[in-house]
């Protein structure tokens, strides 16, 4: 009968409609009551309440640490005998620089639950008024510490009771939100001036971590104001944070709770003193936000279109283009013949660019750690490529012909071999011009290979106009074609002068194989160049006799086998390695070491300045900034003057490593030039185009940051 | 005209402050235990101009003041600071009062207000020192009201952090409350240590100019 009675009276309660409700209070500058998680609560249960602090617009509260200034918001139960009630559960608190200093707490509307246990002999259907006073420090620029006697009225309830349709479902997801302890291994030691934290586990793994922070219980654990500089490792990350006053102390700390938010989760962790793991560190800083973030599709859209223009001045693309160039002089007046041709260049280059942009992407899609440049890491492509450029510069030498001698005379300028001929050789100069990533175009491409598919074509297309711009609007204005000097004898001796920057490249190219395959690789090129030349000459000859009415079959047959086995040669797989590390890199009179994560996180965790250069032997740039800055007295001097370490990696051959090292600022190519600071932070992205004062400049700023 | 002048400061700020700031570490050392503590000089409430130099060999107590702030209030409300002032100074210590806020924020005092500051709160300070572009605050790195060091005759630093260990408001906490200024001066009084040498300073921000 009497539990009939209590379950009435309950019923009734929750019927009303108020069974868990306190009366909000205006405390001036926030609005204060208690909530709770249930309708009410039943004897021996422990539910959720909260309090609930509604802030007004500019000011804020504070967390259980408040940090530079400040005071946590407390909270003082006037509790009926039995009833217990928790400390508060406090969500993970928002920053809030003051000034110089900083400070953690919360802004707008905040709950702060605790854990309320009803004592198991509580009379079931009784209201019970549970009070309490709540204090806060209220801040904008001044601080004004307020007060709220709270009450929050609840029925005790026979059986656990519904969830409160206002507050529950919010109480229960600041509970799940909150900060707990899953298990996450962190230690910390004390290096140099500053602070090592480092936290691995699971739930860090592969982690951007681009705003991690930690939130230390303790007020005198860090230096709250200043920076946290974060570095991620396979299992998790450390951050260098400066010491509190608590380490200026005779005894220093033993143990570093608090909270550490990373990725907008929020960690509970207990740190012990001890040695970093190396699985806390080694991949950088995050990707940072600013170099990726701030580029759009426009500002990389319009680099890669000048980035394209420059790249015509490449001395393995220059050549093919002004033979091009003097073509379009001896046809200047053929103005229509003159714009097909223009049009043609522009759609083998277009197709060219997109075609290495699509494969590009269908491997990364794949899976696979290719950047741009990716062409030029494998070997028979390299060699491929060197008997192309060869090929190219015999024909200019005069030894063989293509095209005219077979074209009858007065056959057009714009015949389909002519439109053929236009879009081949832009074919062709994209494919000698990939290896020469202009200044521009590092930033531009690093950022389309992260995009989706058409925003990279997009910028991809953007460089092949630029690339193609200055040739197709030569064609298209009819006042340009006319500057150009008048069809004369002296085109046939240009054409043999511009043999020798072809020539030049296919020699830089041979080079290039010495240093991804050795010896081997280098006399298996040139056994193949040899055996072109030969072709070469046999079909030239065959083309003289045909003139002659003449057949040499057995030359031309001699020709056709000799330039099989070349090519065959030249492009079978199956080069070795070159011997010993040495490789690309070239001259180098500073002292380096071949970059590792491991070396890197080494070299700065002695707290020296580090020099890294991301560099292949394909790369042009790299090679010209080998040559004016990098191994020029003054920055040796002056890696020796900073102690810096200077650490190369060599990505002449495919290297999915330095590959991720490189996506990780944002780049998919080289060259790539950072410079670490002898105190921790991240790396400082240089110029893709260096001076020797630049360096210098860079690493005296390194020693002191 | 408003709007365009907080424009420009804001801009001067990113510009011009904000890489200050950065830099700030490496430029001058935050104060340290035990080293020389960091010059100043500065102008006090009757105009006239006062250095760190002027007390050589004499033991200096500086407090960071803003009278507004509710912290400040707990230890001026109750008297409890002005009876600490009053005893230092009377056993030889220089006990120099600095006001770090900013024109138009809150604890600032120039003129009439700063001359009359001593008289209306009943203080024993040796002088009042006007700190309106933050100059010494920065140089100690001052960051709340209270926050208090004390330099020991042969100018070295001796104590810095908090004025007590109860870091709340409520003037009900200075009942038990350990006083480490006056920890800090005995020690130093009867030539031992300092004991506790750091703590953290507790209260509410100091209004720098930003």
């Amino acid at each position: 009968m009497r539990q009939i009675l209590a379950a009435l009276t309950t019923a009734l309660a929750l019927l009303a409609g108020a069974p868990a409700v306190a009366a909000e209070i205006d405390t001036g500058h926030l609005k204060a009551e208690l909530v709770s998680q249930a309708r009410g609560v039943a004897p021996g249960q422990t539910i959720h309440v909260a309090l609930r602090q509604k802030i007004q617009k500019g000011w804020h509260t504070y967390w259980r640490n408040a940090g530079d200034s400040g005071e946590p918001t407390a909270i003082a139960w006037t509790l009926p005998p039995g009833w217990k009630a928790s400390d508060f559960v406090w969500p993970a608190p928002q920053r809030q620089p003051t000034g110089p200093l900083m400070n953690y707490g919360y802004s707008g509307e905040v709950l702060l639950p605790m854990a309320l246990t009803a004592p198991a002999d509580a009379r079931t259907g009784e209201a019970v008024a549970l009070k309490a006073t709540a204090s806060f420090l209220v801040c904008e620029q001044v601080c004004v510490p307020e007060q709220a006697e709270l009450t929050l009225n609840l029925t005790v309830t026979a059986n656990p009771a519904p969830e409160d349709p206002a507050w529950g479902r919010k109480i229960a997801a600041v509970l799940t939100a909150a900060p707990r302890p899953v298990g996450l291994d962190a230690v910390f030691a004390r290096q140099g001036e500053g602070l090592k934290l480092a936290i691995t586990g699971a739930p860090l793994k592969g982690a951007e971590d681009a705003d991690a922070y930690f939130f230390p219980f303790d007020g005198t654990a860090i230096d709250h104001a200043k920076p946290q500089a974060i570095e991620r490792g396979p299992e998790g990350l450390t951050l260098t944070i400066a010491p509190g006053v608590a380490f200026h102390a005779p005894k220093p700390p033993e143990q570093l709770a608090g909270v550490l938010v990373a990725d907008g989760r929020a960690f509970e962790i207990d740190a012990k003193a001890g040695a970093p793991p190396a699985s806390a560190s080694g991949l950088g800083a995050p990707r940072s936000t600013a170099s990726s973030a701030g580029f759009g599709l426009g500002a990389a859209a319009v680099f890669a279109f000048l980035g394209g223009i420059v790249l015509n001045l490449m001395p393995c693309v220059f050549p093919v283009l002004a033979m091009k160039a003097t073509s379009l002089a001896r046809h200047a007046d053929e103005h229509r013949a003159a714009r097909a041709q223009g049009v043609a260049f522009l759609a083998g280059v277009l197709a060219t660019f997109l075609a290495l942009a699509g494969a590009l992407i269908a491997i990364r899609a794949g899976g696979a750690a290719v950047g741009w440049g990716f062409q030029l890491q494998s070997p028979p492509i390299v060699a491929g490529l060197c008997l192309l450029m060869l090929g190219v510069a015999l024909n200019l030498s005069g030894v063989f012909e293509l095209g005219q001698s077979l074209q009858g005379a007065g056959q057009g300028f714009a015949s389909r071999g002519g439109m053929f001929g236009a879009f081949f050789t832009g074919a062709l100069a994209v494919v000698v011009a990939a290896p020469c990533t202009a200044p521009f175009m590092g930033p531009a491409m690093g950022w389309a290979l992260i995009q989706s598919a058409p925003v990279a074509l997009a910028v991809f297309a953007a460089l092949g106009l630029g690339f193609a711009a200055p040739f197709t609007l030569a064609a298209f204005a009819p006042g340009l074609l006319s500057r150009l000097p008048k069809p004369g004898p002296w085109m046939e001796t240009f054409r043999r002068l511009m043999a020798f920057p072809m020539y030049a490249a296919a020699a830089w190219l041979a080079w290039v194989l010495a240093a991804q395959s050795g010896q081997a690789g280098l006399a298996r090129v040139l056994a193949a160049a040899v055996g072109l030349a030969l072709a070469a000459w046999l079909f030239g000859r065959w083309q003289r006799a045909q003139g002659q009415d003449r057949r040499p079959v057995i030359s031309t047959a001699i020709a056709g086998v000799v330039l099989a086995l070349s090519l065959a040669t030249a492009l079978a797989p199956g080069y070795a390695a070159p011997a010993g590390a040495e490789g690309s890199a070239g001259r180098a009179d500073a002292p380096y070491e071949p970059w590792s994560a491991a070396r890197l996180a080494a070299a700065r965790a002695e707290g020296r300045p580090v020099f890294v250069n991301f560099t292949a032997a394909w790369c042009v740039s790299c090679q010209v900034n080998e040559r004016v800055a990098l191994s020029t007295d003054k920055v040796a001097k002056a890696l020796a003057a900073t102690n810096a370490v200077y650490l190369k990696g060599d990505w002449t051959r495919k290297d999915a490593v330095i590959e991720a090292e490189l996506a990780k600022h944002g780049r998919a190519g080289v060259p790539l030039y950072l410079v670490y600071g002898a105190h921790g932070g991240e790396g400082v992205i240089l110029p893709q185009l260096l001076t020797a004062d630049m360096v210098v400049r860079a690493l005296g700023a390194a020693k002191d940051r | 005209m408003s709007l365009s002048r907080r424009y420009v400061l804001s801009t001067a700020f990113v510009l011009g402050i904000a890489p200050a700031l950065a830099v700030a570490p490496a430029a001058h050392a935050a104060p340290a235990i035990g080293q020389p503590a960091p010059g100043f000089s500065a102008v006090d409430a009757e105009g006239r101009t006062r250095s760190l130099a002027e007390f050589k060999g004499r033991i200096v107590v500086l407090e960071w003041h803003n009278e507004g702030c509710p912290y400040v209030k707990k230890h001026y409300g109750s008297g409890a600071m002005q009876s600490l002032q009053k005893s230092a100074t009377a056993g030889g210590v220089v006990w120099l009062t600095v006001i770090s806020s900013a024109p138009h924020t809150q604890g600032y005092l120039a003129g009439e207000a700063a001359k009359g500051w001593k008289a209306k709160y009943g203080a024993s300070s040796t002088a009042l020192l006007l700190d309106p572009a933050g100059k010494v605050g920065h140089a100690y790195d001052a960051r709340t009201t209270p926050h208090m060091y004390v330099v020991d005759k042969a100018g070295k630093l001796a104590y810095m952090g908090g004025i007590d260990d109860k870091p709340v408001a409520d003037p009900a906490s200075l009942k038990g409350a350990k006083n480490y200024v006056t920890a800090a001066l005995a020690d130093l009084k009867a030539g031992r240590p300092v004991a506790t040498p750091v703590t953290k300073a507790y209260g509410c921000s100091v209004k720098y100019a930003s």
